[in-house]
C-alpha cells in the first residue's frame, strides 16, 4: 500500500499514518474501529461538524463548561463589588428615598458581566482546550489534506501514541476501506513559533492601549494656566440661545421672548387668587380653604396619598421632619439644612394660603412642587397636613362630650 | 368520507392491527387508555364541583379567583402548544417531527379551554364585578380617571376579543392537525409542508397578538388601574414552560406504557429539556424588566402592583417565587446531564408545571387576599379539576390518531436525531 504521490522527502520521523474517506458515513465507522482499538493519539478531520463523531471517537465529556461557569461567577462578583463599592462605599449620593447601595438597579450589569465573563472564557478557554493557536502542524505540508477544508474526510493516528506500531495502523486502516493511506512525516520546515511580527503587533498594541489612560492619569494629577481643549466646540458651546441668555438681535435684548401684553396661554388663565396662589381679595394670606373644593374623605385619602409621594421622602410620614432623605442626608454629614418639623407652633399657626405658597414656590432649599402636584391636590395635602398636625397636638375641648365623659 | 374513515378505524380495531412504525414502534393508543380517560374526567368533574362548593358557589369571589389560577395554568399548556407546533413550521426544524404530533393533539386543548372560561366569563357579562372590578358598569362613574379605559370593557368589545382569540386558536391547532395528517393520509406530499411552513409566519403574528391581550383580559384587568407593557411577553413564558413540560411527560408516559419506545430518545429530551431552561431564563428576564422599570420610575399608578405582593406574608412569597422559579431551576437544570437522563428531566418537568402554578397563584391571589398569602381548598381542588379535564380530553382527542406524523417527508431525519 505504498503511496506513489508522496515525495520521497528527507528522512524525516515518522508523525503519523494518515486515511481518507469520501463520506463521513466512512469517517464515523473508521472512527468506532480506531476507538475500540484502544488508540489515544488520533483526530479526525472533516469540512463541517459530524453528528455523533464524538461518540464513535470516543472523546469525553469536556470541561469547558466549568470553565465558563467559574467566569461567570466572577464577572458577577466583579460587577456587585464594584457597584456596591462605588454606590454605598466611595461615591454615596442621595438619590430620593431609595439606600445607597439599591440593588435592583444594578441586575442589568450583573447580568452583563455574566455574560461579558463567561463569553470571553469560552473562547479563550476553547482555544486554550485545543492546543490553538497552532501555528504549524505536519498535515499542512500534505497537498491531498487541504481538501480536508472542502469535500474529503480525514483520520491521522499519530507516531506517538503508545499503542503505534506503523504495520498494525496500515492494516487497521486498510480494514476502514479508506480511498487511500499515506505516510505523514514531522515537519522539519517550517517553525512552530507564533511569527515574531505578532507578537510585537501584540505588544505595540497592549501599549498603545495604554496611552488614553495615560493622558486621564496626567489631567487627573496635573495643573494648568492654559483653557480647556474644547473637542467639539458646538457641543461645549451650543449655538442655539439658552434662556435667560442675552440675545443683540432684539431691542429688549431677551432670548426669551414675552408674550405679547394681555394675552394668556390656553388653560393658564389662573384668575382665582384664592385657588391659584392661596390669597384672598386684600391680598393677604388666606385662612381658609378655596370655595370649589369639598373638604370630605376623598380629599382626605388624595392628601394622604399626594403627601406620602412628594412629602414624606423629606419630612417624615408623620411630618416631624425625619424622612428617609433626611436620615440618609445626616448619615453623609455636611451643610445639611434638615427638612421643617410640621409640628412647630409656627407652621400650627401658618394661614392655609402661606402652605399653598410653599408647595407652589418652595421656600429655603425646599424647591417648588408646582410642576409635580396640581393646585386641587395642594389643597388636600394642606388638608391632610392640618390632620396630622392635630393628631400631635390634640386638646381636650376637641374631643366630644361622650369622649370626654369616657375620659373621666 | 367521515364514514370512511370509520369504516377503516373499526375494521383497524377489529383486526387489532394498529400502526406501527417501519422500526417497530406502536404509534397509536386505542382502547388502551379509555379506563384512564373515564378516570381523568370524573376526578377533574368531582374536584371542580367540590371547588365549586368549598369556594362559596360558582360566583363566590374565593372560587372565581382559584378558578382563574387554574384555568390560567391550563391555558397555558394549551396555547403554548399551539406555539411549540407553529414555531417548529416556521424554523422547518427537522429534530422535533417525531414529537410534533403530540403537541398538535396537546394544542387541542384551545377548544376545551374555550368551554372553560364560560364560568369566568358568565359573571362579567351579567355585570357581576366578582373577579374584575370592571364588570361592574358603575366602576367607571365612581373613578373617572378610568373613564378612557371604558370603552376597552364594553361588553360587546370583550364579547368580540374572546371569540378573536379562542377562534384563532382553534383555527391555528385544527389547521396544523388537519394537514399534518392530510399528509399522512398521502404518504408524504412535500407540497404540504411547504404550506404548512408558509402559513406559520402570519399565524405566529395572530397568535402573539391574541395571546398578548388575552393575558391582559384575563389577568391583568384584574386590577384595571395597573398596566404592563410587557405583561403578555410574561404570561407567553409561562406558556412555553408548561407546554414543553407537558410534552415531556406524555412522551414518557407514552414510552412507559410501550409507544414510541425506540423513536423518541435521550436527543428530544434533551432538546425540550434545553427549551425548558432558556425559558427559565427568559421569564426571570421578563419578569425582572417588568419589575425594575416600573420599580425605577417609582409611579404610583404601577407601583400599587408590585407593593400587594412586597409587605407581609406576600413578600416571603415572592422571594419563594424567585427562589423556585429561577434560581433552583436555574443552577438545577444547567447541566446536559440533568437533561439527558429520563428520571431527572420528568423531576424537572413536574417542577415547572408546579411553579408554574405558583406564578399564576402570585399574579392573581394577592387581589383576592390583600392581607396575605392564604392557600385554600378551593385553589388546590380547581387545580386538580382543571387538570383532570385536560387529560381526560387530551386521551379522547389521541386515542384514533397516530402518535407520530408518519407523512412527514424529513421523519427519517428526525428518528436519527443527534446533539453533537
Amino acid at each position: 500500500m505504498s503511496d506513489p504521490t508522496t515525495s520521497p522527502q528527507e528522512a524525516a520521523p515518522l508523525h503519523g499514518i494518515l486515511a481518507e474517506y469520501d463520506t463521513p458515513t466512512a469517517l464515523v465507522v473508521a472512527s468506532r474501529k480506531v476507538r475500540d482499538a484502544g488508540f489515544s493519539r488520533w483526530d479526525t478531520y472533516a469540512p463541517f461538524p459530524i453528528h455523533g463523531i464524538d461518540k464513535a471517537m470516543g472523546i469525553k465529556m469536556t470541561v469547558l463548561p466549568w470553565i465558563v461557569m467559574a467566569a461567570a461567577l466572577v464577572g458577577l462578583g466583579t460587577a456587585v463589588w464594584l457597584q456596591w463599592w462605588t454606590n454605598a462605599i466611595d461615591y454615596p449620593w442621595i438619590v430620593s428615598g431609595k439606600p445607597f447601595w439599591s440593588w435592583p438597579a444594578n441586575v442589568p450589569i450583573w447580568f452583563e458581566l455574566t455574560v461579558l465573563f463567561s463569553a470571553f472564557a469560552a473562547l479563550a478557554g476553547m482555544l486554550a482546550l485545543n492546543n490553538l493557536p497552532l501555528p504549524s502542524h505536519p498535515l499542512d505540508l500534505k497537498e491531498r489534506f487541504a481538501r480536508a477544508s472542502d469535500d474529503k474526510f480525514f483520520l491521522l493516528i499519530q507516531a506517538n501514541d503508545p499503542k503505534f506500531d506503523e504495520s498494525d495502523v496500515r492494516q487497521l486502516l486498510a480494514e476502514t476501506t479508506p480511498v487511500i493511506i499515506e505516510e505523514v512525516p514531522e515537519d522539519r520546515t517550517t517553525s512552530d513559533k507564533i511569527p515574531p511580527v505578532l507578537v510585537y503587533v501584540g505588544v505595540l498594541s497592549v501599549f498603545l492601549s495604554l496611552v488614553p489612560f495615560a493622558f486621564f492619569a496626567k489631567a487627573r494629577s496635573a495643573t494648568t494656566e492654559t483653557g480647556r481643549f474644547h473637542l467639539v466646540w458646538d457641543m461645549d458651546f451650543s449655538p442655539a440661545y439658552k434662556a435667560q441668555e442675552v440675545n443683540p438681535l432684539f431691542e429688549d435684548q431677551r432670548a426669551m421672548r414675552q408674550a405679547p401684553a394681555g394675552t394668556v396661554a390656553v388653560g393658564q388663565l389662573q384668575a382665582d387668587d384664592h385657588l391659584y396662589r392661596g390669597k384672598n381679595k386684600s391680598g393677604a394670606f388666606s385662612t381658609a380653604m378655596p370655595k370649589g373644593i369639598v373638604v370630605d374623605e376623598e380629599l382626605m385619602a388624595l392628601g394622604k396619598a399626594q403627601f406620602g409621594i412628594y412629602c414624606a421622602p423629606c419630612h417624615g410620614l408623620t411630618g416631624d421632619g425625619t424622612g428617609m432623605v433626611h436620615k440618609r442626608a445626616e448619615t453623609l454629614g455636611g451643610g445639611w439644612v434638615p427638612p421643617s418639623n410640621l409640628h412647630q407652633e409656627y407652621i400650627r399657626q401658618m394661614p392655609a394660603g402661606q402652605l399653598f405658597d410653599v408647595i407652589t414656590n418652595g421656600v429655603r432649599n425646599m424647591p417648588s412642587y408646582s410642576a409635580q402636584i396640581e393646585p386641587e391636590e395642594r389643597w388636600a395635602i394642606i388638608l391632610y397636613v392640618r390632620a396630622l398636625q392635630k393628631s400631635q397636638g390634640a386638646s381636650v375641648s376637641d374631643l366630644t362630650e361622650a369622649d370626654r365623659a369616657q375620659l373621666k | 368520507m367521515a364514514s370512511d374513515q370509520k369504516k377503516t378505524k373499526e375494521k383497524a380495531a377489529a383486526t387489532g392491527s394498529l400502526p406501527k412504525l417501519p422500526n417497530g414502534d406502536s404509534i397509536r393508543l386505542g382502547k388502551e387508555a379509555d379506563g384512564l380517560r373515564n378516570g381523568a374526567f370524573g376526578v377533574g368533574a368531582v374536584a371542580l364541583v367540590a371547588a365549586v362548593f368549598t369556594g362559596g358557589g360558582p360566583f363566590a369571589k374565593q372560587f372565581q379567583h382559584s378558578y382563574l389560577i387554574a384555568y390560567m395554568w391550563g391555558l397555558s399548556i394549551a396555547v403554548g402548544a399551539v406555539w411549540f407546533v407553529a414555531i417548529q413550521h416556521l424554523f422547518g426544524s427537522r429534530w422535533s417531527i417525531v414529537i410534533r404530533r403530540v403537541a398538535e393533539l396537546l394544542a387541542q386543548l384551545v377548544l376545551l379551554m374555550a368551554v372553560l372560561a364560560l364560568p369566568l366569563l358568565a359573571p362579567v357579562f351579567m355585570g357581576n364585578d366578582v373577579l374584575y372590578p370592571w364588570a361592574d358598569h358603575h366602576y367607571f362613574h365612581h373613578h373617572a380617571y378610568m373613564a378612557s379605559k371604558a370603552p376597552w370593557f364594553a361588553p360587546g368589545f370583550v364579547a368580540a376579543r374572546m371569540v378573536i382569540y379562542f377562534g384563532s386558536w382553534a383555527l391555528l391547532a385544527n389547521y396544523y392537525l388537519g394537514q399534518s395528517r392530510r399528509q399522512d393520509a398521502t404518504t408524504g406530499d412535500v407540497a404540504l409542508t411547504k404550506r404548512m411552513q408558509g402559513a406559520s409566519a402570519p399565524g405566529m403574528i395572530l397568535f402573539a397578538i391574541t395571546l398578548t391581550f388575552c393575558s391582559i383580559d384575563f389577568l391583568m384587568t384584574l386590577d384595571p388601574v395597573w398596566f404592563s407593557t410587557i405583561f403578555g411577553v410574561y404570561y407567553f413564558a409561562t406558556c412555553v414552560l408548561t407546554a414543553c413540560s407537558t410534552l415531556v411527560l406524555v412522551l414518557m408516559w407514552l414510552q412507559s406504557r410501550g409507544h414510541l419506545k425506540l423513536s423518541v430518545t435521550s436527543e428530544h429530551y434533551h432538546d425540550l429539556g434545553k427549551l425548558m431552561f432558556a425559558f427559565i431564563c427568559f421569564w426571570t428576564y421578563i419578569g425582572f424588566s417588568q419589575f425594575m422599570l416600573i420599580w425605577y420610575a417609582n409611579i404610583p399608578e404601577e407601583t400599587h402592583w408590585f407593593n400587594d405582593r412586597f409587605f407581609g406574608s406576600w413578600l416571603n412569597a415572592t422571594y419563594l417565587l424567585s427562589l423556585t422559579h429561577f434560581i433552583i431551576p436555574f443552577f438545577g437544570m444547567m447541566s446536559r446531564w440533568m437533561k439527558r437522563n429520563t428520571g431527572r428531566l420528568r423531576f424537572w418537568a413536574i417542577y415547572i408545571l408546579v411553579v408554574c402554578w405558583f406564578d399564576m397563584y402570585w399574579l392573581v391571589a394577592p387581589n383576592l387576599h390583600k392581607d396575605g398569602v392564604a392557600l385554600t381548598a378551593p385553589d388546590f381542588l380547581a387545580w386538580i379539576g382543571i387538570a383532570g379535564i385536560l387529560i381526560g380530553f387530551s386521551l379522547l382527542r389521541a386515542r384514533d390518531v397516530n402518535l407520530v406524523p408518519t407523512g412527514d417527508p424529513r421523519l427519517s431525519r428526525s428518528l436519527a436525531f443527534e446533539n453533537i
